[in-house]
């Protein structure tokens, strides 16, 4: 069993931690800007005014996994908001308004110069009001128009037909929106936004998905699966919120070198292999454990979550002739590829079918409304290929309704009944 | 032979287009009561009972004779609710559908926004001038803006019954405002003019807000503890009908401009929400905040309003059950104590 972690997966978390360092001291002894955004945002026209990006729900796991979201979400309950709002797109937010309710990790965020939300759903216009209003910083708000038009295989599009993924005018949209984004930045940091340095970077985020993709391919066809999907997602999100940077490209590389060299030798997460599963959802950041605790019993092995996976089909652009409408095509339906149908069902099951999964577990989150919607569709389209499904009820970053006994006695119940049988 | 009809999820959605192409308009609202149909495809806690019961008609045949189901961005549920019919055709799990459409109308305050709302109520004026082959042109349209307007005045005249002192209960004039999206705006507007000078009731005024409640049962529940609702935010009581709209010579701008700014529902911006309810204030003696399982947008603005009505001394009470079912004892006895306080306040100001 390859119980030592991948050196690209210490590599990454010190990356992570060094990079949040860096933006405290910048923050804090530089007086330079730093942006709060939700993760759908286009982190590269940030990254290329230089103004560093944090991602909200990066936060809200390093938060979880830290073991102090309890705290924070035990104050936001106690202001009255009420157990049924969205708690993995708020603790970030409760974090700030609740500070001395728990410890943040890290020191904890800096006051930022922009929040900047999509409104995929509608409790971020509320949550990133209230946040903006408790930092005294501005919000930059970019409406989700609805698809109307929703054409299937939308992975088989995405790179080189990504035009015929997005209404026209939904598309100019999103343009717009952008460009205007691209205004407020450029006022923000003094600098200009180079539409040539915008092709490059998407042209280097091409580059950082194709590895991720190859990646992808060696865990589908390796006779084994030769990496944790807990390691995958520490790699993966490391370099997304940085994406087509130096330092990305470069840690993509070596992870996929990495990965390469274990399926060479023939290492595997878990000899002897007899179970692969998937993940689907938002990773249950306050119980990583959980993805790694049916490996001695049942050598069930997770392979597979949305994280490595979206990265080659959601972000791969082809055409950059007009980078902001490549852009904007990759933004504007980002929930709709991952949480409903036709397009979510779709693709997981073609994927499920890529991966040899065996079985599916399937998040019920409590809290987190948008997440949880699609779920029934996803689950019926596993079932009718085949493929076993489990729904785990969960909150991504909140603990407090966790039964993590019970939960991992019923996935071995799971696999003993209907995976392993 | 029945008038042809379409079907919307919320009342975001112009009525004034969809008479001019030729149709009347029924919205779908929540009730108590099964609905298993949808069940299997509607995730639980999430879609509103109005929803359930839109996709539990469409999928046992009740919606055959709509021209078609418009759903309108409203809110998060409503996108999902129409992406999910659309795939429950493309299964053929249902086939007596109508076409159903998308009302993409967005309500942030983005300046690219007015342009995309005023292309959206062209496409659905387009998309229902279609389905009845009815060309309506701009007189068409400020004629039915005209008549709605008539109908919105009419309106206005039954909530100055409301207010300052209220001459009748909540229960029975909701459900004469409400009927402002669906009735044919002359017999509306007679109707509404109809309605009698009564004497003022007693009791002290409750503004009801949250989740905007579609139907009367809550206000049932609230006048049964001796209080008299007189307002709601929300489309379907005091607020719908709202100002008129303009009439000039763009009668589609005018349309989106007045659905974007007016509507309220999910997606309505925090600042203008705030403002409407604070505005309602001085009217009244105490505010119910209903937030339902299903709520994952209202609940968040409860702090704020929580700590102006404690500034000013008004009582309030969170109503956290479902509005179609039958309130617990616990919500009984919290409107207990918000009416005995909303009394002696309510003595105290007016003796």
């Amino acid at each position: 069993m390859a119980d030592s972690q991948l050196e690209a997966t210490v590599a990454a978390s010190a990356f992570q931690k060094q990079w949040f360092a860096d933006l405290r001291r910048r923050v804090f002894d530089d007086r330079q800007p730093y942006a709060l955004l939700q993760a759908d945002v286009p982190f590269e026209l940030f990254d290329l005014v230089d103004i560093p990006a944090v991602s909200n729900q990066w936060w809200a796991a390093i938060v979880a996994a830290k073991r102090q979201a309890t705290k924070f979400l035990d104050a936001m309950d106690a202001d009255g908001l009420h157990g049924d709002l969205c708690r993995y797109c708020s603790l970030g937010y409760a974090s700030t308004r609740y500070a001395g309710a728990g410890e943040a990790p890290w020191g904890g965020l800096p006051t930022p110069r922009l929040l900047c939300a999509r409104l995929a759903c509608d409790c971020i216009h509320r949550v990133f009001s209230l946040w903006a209003a408790t930092f005294g910083a501005e919000l930059f708000e970019i409406d989700h128009p609805g698809a109307g038009d929703l054409p299937p295989r939308w992975w088989e599009l995405g790179r080189s037909r990504w035009r015929e993924l997005v209404e026209p005018h939904r598309l100019a949209f999103v343009v717009s929106t952008l460009e205007r984004l691209i205004e407020r930045l450029e006022a923000i940091s003094g600098r200009r936004l180079d539409r040539d340095a915008l092709r490059e970077r998407l042209e280097l985020v091409n580059q950082q998905e194709e590895v991720f993709d190859a990646v992808r391919h060696l865990i589908a066809a390796a006779p084994e699966c030769p990496v944790r999907m807990t390691e995958q997602i520490t790699n993966v999100m490391a370099t997304q919120w940085v994406r087509g940077s130096t330092w990305a490209l470069a840690h993509a590389r070596a992870f996929h070198d990495e990965v390469k060299r274990r399926v060479d030798d023939g290492v595997a997460a878990c000899p002897g292999e007899c179970a692969r599963l998937m993940w689907i959802g938002a990773g249950l950041w306050h119980d990583t454990a959980f993805y790694t605790a049916f490996e001695a019993s049942h050598r069930a092995v997770f392979v597979w979550s949305m994280y490595l996976a979206f990265g080659p089909d959601g972000y791969i652009r082809y055409g950059l002739d007009d980078p902001m409408a490549a852009l904007a095509s990759r933004t504007a339906s980002f929930n709709e590829y991952l949480h409903n149908p036709p397009w979510a069902a779709e693709w997981i099951v073609h994927q499920a079918r890529e991966h040899r999964i065996d079985g599916a577990l399937v998040l019920r989150p409590r809290s987190m409304k948008p997440g949880a919607t699609g779920r029934l569709f996803i689950e019926r389209a596993l079932e009718e290929a085949g493929i076993p499904v489990l729904p785990i009820e969960a909150d991504v970053v909140d603990a407090r309704g966790w039964d993590a006994d019970g939960a991992r006695a019923s996935v071995r119940s799971f696999l003993d009944t209907r995976v392993l049988q | 032979m029945q008038e042809p009809y379409i079907v919307a999820s919320w009342p975001s959605v112009p009525v004034e287009i969809v008479r001019a192409a030729g149709f009347r308009p029924v919205m779908i609202r929540g009730a108590s009561g099964p609905t298993p149909a949808a069940d299997t495809h509607l995730e639980p806690g999430i879609f509103p009972s109005r929803l359930r019961r839109l996709v539990e008609d469409a999928l046992t045949g009740r919606l055959t004779h709509a021209a078609r189901i418009v759903i309108p961005r409203t809110s998060d549920a409503d996108y999902k609710c129409f992406l999910y019919l659309r795939e429950l055709v493309r299964r053929g799990v249902t086939t007596a559908l109508a076409p159903i459409v998308l009302f993409d109308l967005l309500q942030s305050r983005g300046p690219d926004v007015p342009a995309y709302d005023v292309a959206r109520v062209h496409a659905l004026l387009d998309e229902l001038s279609s389905a009845s082959g009815r060309l309506a042109s701009d007189d068409d349209l400020r004629g039915e803006i005209v008549r709605a307007n008539a109908a919105r005045a009419a309106a206005r005249r039954l909530v100055e019954l409301r207010r300052p002192v209220p001459r009748v209960a909540g229960a029975e004039v909701f459900p004469l405002l409400a009927a402002f999206w669906e009735m044919n705006p002359d017999r509306y507007a007679e109707m509404a003019s109809d309605a009698a000078t009564r004497p003022p009731l007693a009791g002290p005024r409750v503004l009801l807000t949250g989740v905007p409640v579609d139907r009367h049962t809550l206000h049932e529940t609230i006048e049964s503890h001796g209080a008299v609702v007189v307002d709601e935010v929300g489309p379907w009581g005091s607020g719908a009908a709202g100002d008129d709209v303009r009439i000039d010579e763009d009668p589609v701008a005018a349309l989106a401009e007045k659905y974007r700014d007016d509507s309220i529902g999910a997606r309505t911006p925090v600042d203008a929400l705030r403002r409407l309810t604070q505005s309602r204030l001085d009217e009244v003696d105490a505010v119910v905040v209903s937030l339902p399982p299903d709520d994952a947008v209202f609940g968040w603005d409860y702090p704020a309003l929580r700590d102006v009505l404690n500034a000013r001394r008004i009582p309030h009470v969170c109503l956290r059950s479902d509005p179609y079912e039958r309130p617990t004892p616990a919500d009984h006895a919290a409107l207990d104590v918000m009416v005995s306080a909303a009394s002696q306040l309510h003595e105290a100001r007016h003796g």
